[in-house]
């Protein structure tokens, strides 16, 4: 019996192996969705490191990142190189953020996947509900072969993005954000990169751990991380935005934690906080910055706030229909 | 009396001038108004940050007319944030509405902004304004990217840590 199991586990290997490694070598031909699979599959299942800039409306900032998959287990090191230094070092979902100069390491757990390159949701096929998708130009960047993907949304209530490809593995090394008046709002792009093999294993591990003695746990945002009934819905969110999770999130000076749901369109993603309107905010407000919104919608005594990678008539039609769950 | 309140203001009027100065800085929202202003141009020229604490409704209204100075942004800014962030930045004399989204990853390059402004206004830091008036956007940034800043990080040591690894 052992024989036999054994037997069969041995014909199947080097097929899926085969499969596997067809999977990240072969380009998908013309249809743009199949791309943007292999796109959403390259940013976790392929290696890669280097630095990627990132633009987002007044704002600019610099990351060094390496990622490498290992026996289908996703390791990861970020570094943002301005500012403060800090890292996060991922293991799968598991975050640890360590903060040197505050001899501090928090633990959390990545909800959604926001951070470049890995930028689509683990199911692109339901983005061609939202957007138009097709395929652009081929071009060389970076010293790479790309396919441009092009997603032009279907209403208002999110933005154009253009998708540069990587031909040999589908990953995306650089990324735009359009608004409705053809402005570029964000970009993404990597300014050096190495992928595959070309990538040092032991560069996803954290550098500062070792810089502190004693690191103090914080392990309370990975406690908040679980996903809770806040109590609170949105009854009418913009075709295509399903909400991924809801928790409860503690927020600096205040004194109970906040609730917050996410909603993504399996591009784009937004948050919505709810929490006591105190001191109590009458009017609506709102800002934008690139291509994120921030809106306030004071509600008698809660406040809600919308924040995300969508224009502003998305943030509002969410912040105004939330309301107290049955 | 303009040219008495600007000598009390310089430490050259004689006694009975200055005290009819105060007097009519006292009484007339005119002369009141004149007094903020003289001193906020005066704090403005020395670079530093004005002390006034409310400056009148004529300058809050001329920087609302110049939305382009303080955002440049493709759509105007709403409601109260750009009353509470004009405001301030007409008070406390920042930047605001430019700077607060942006200051998410550190300061952002705010300088090109100020320098179109002809206003006599010194930029401060732009962390300051909107804490006490509005959200912080910066909290919800950082939940929403779970990206934490190590500035936003510094309250958790108020927290109950857990124990050291």
């Amino acid at each position: 019996m052992r024989a036999l199991v054994s037997t069969g586990g041995r014909r199947w290997i080097p097929a899926l192996a085969l499969g596997v490694a067809c999977g990240a070598q072969a380009a998908p031909g013309s249809d743009p969705i199949a791309w943007l699979q292999r796109a959403a599959e390259a940013a976790r299942s392929t290696s890669y490191g280097g630095t990627f800039a990132h633009s987002n409306g007044e704002r600019t900032s610099t990351v060094r990142i390496t990622h490498v998959n290992v026996s289908g287990e996703e390791h990861e090191r970020i570094e943002p190189l301005d500012g403060p230094p800090l890292e996060i070092v991922r293991k799968n979902d598991e975050m640890f953020c360590y903060f040197p100069d505050a001899k501090t390491v928090r633990l959390d757990r990545r909800v959604t996947p926001r951070f470049f390159p890995a930028i689509l949701s683990p199911t692109p096929a339901a983005i061609a509900s939202s957007y138009d998708v097709k395929l652009g130009q081929t071009e060389r960047v970076l010293g790479f072969d790309c396919q441009w993907i092009r997603l032009d949304p279907k209403d208002n209530l999110r933005y154009a993005q253009r998708l540069c490809s990587e031909i040999n593995t589908g990953l995306v090394i650089r990324a735009k954000t359009f608004n409705e008046q053809n402005q570029m709002i964000e970009l993404y792009t990597f300014t050096d990169l190495k992928l595959g093999r070309d990538v040092a294993k032991g560069d996803v591990r954290s550098i500062f751990e070792a810089r502190v003695k004693r690191w103090v746990t914080d392990a309370q945002p990975r406690e908040e991380a679980k996903s809770v009934d806040t109590g609170w819905a949105v009854t009418n969110p913009p075709a295509g935005f399903e909400k991924v999770t809801e928790l409860r999130r503690t927020l600096p000076g205040r004194p109970q934690p906040v609730s917050q749901i996410i909603y993504s369109d399996g591009l784009a993603s937004l948050s919505v906080f709810i929490e006591p309107n105190a001191p109590p905010r009458m009017a609506e407000s709102s800002s934008e910055d690139g291509t994120t919104t921030f809106f306030v919608h004071p509600m008698g005594e809660s406040l809600v706030s919308v924040l995300g990678e969508v224009p502003l008539a998305a943030a509002q039609q969410v912040g105004r229909s939330v309301a107290r769950r049955p | 009396m303009t040219q008495e309140i600007s000598s009390l203001m310089d430490g050259e009027a004689p006694a009975h001038e200055a005290e009819s100065a105060i007097r009519s800085c006292s009484a007339s929202g005119e002369h009141k108004e004149t007094w903020l202003i003289y001193h906020a141009i005066g704090d403005a020229m020395r670079g530093q940050t004005p002390r006034v604490l409310a400056l009148p409704e004529a300058v809050i209204e001329a920087l609302k007319a110049q939305p382009t100075v303080l955002a440049p942004r493709r759509r105007a800014i709403d409601s109260t944030f750009a009353r509470v962030a004009l405001a301030a930045a007409a008070s406390v004399a920042t930047l605001g509405v430019v700077g607060w989204l942006g200051s998410q990853g550190g300061q952002g390059d705010t300088s090109p902004v100020i320098a179109k402004s002809s206003s006599p206004i010194q930029p401060v830091s732009n962390t300051t304004i909107l804490r006490e008036n509005a959200p912080d956007v910066r909290d919800y940034l950082a939940a929403h990217r779970q990206q934490p800043s190590a500035e936003l990080y510094r309250p958790v040591n108020n927290r109950a840590p857990a124990q050291a690894r």
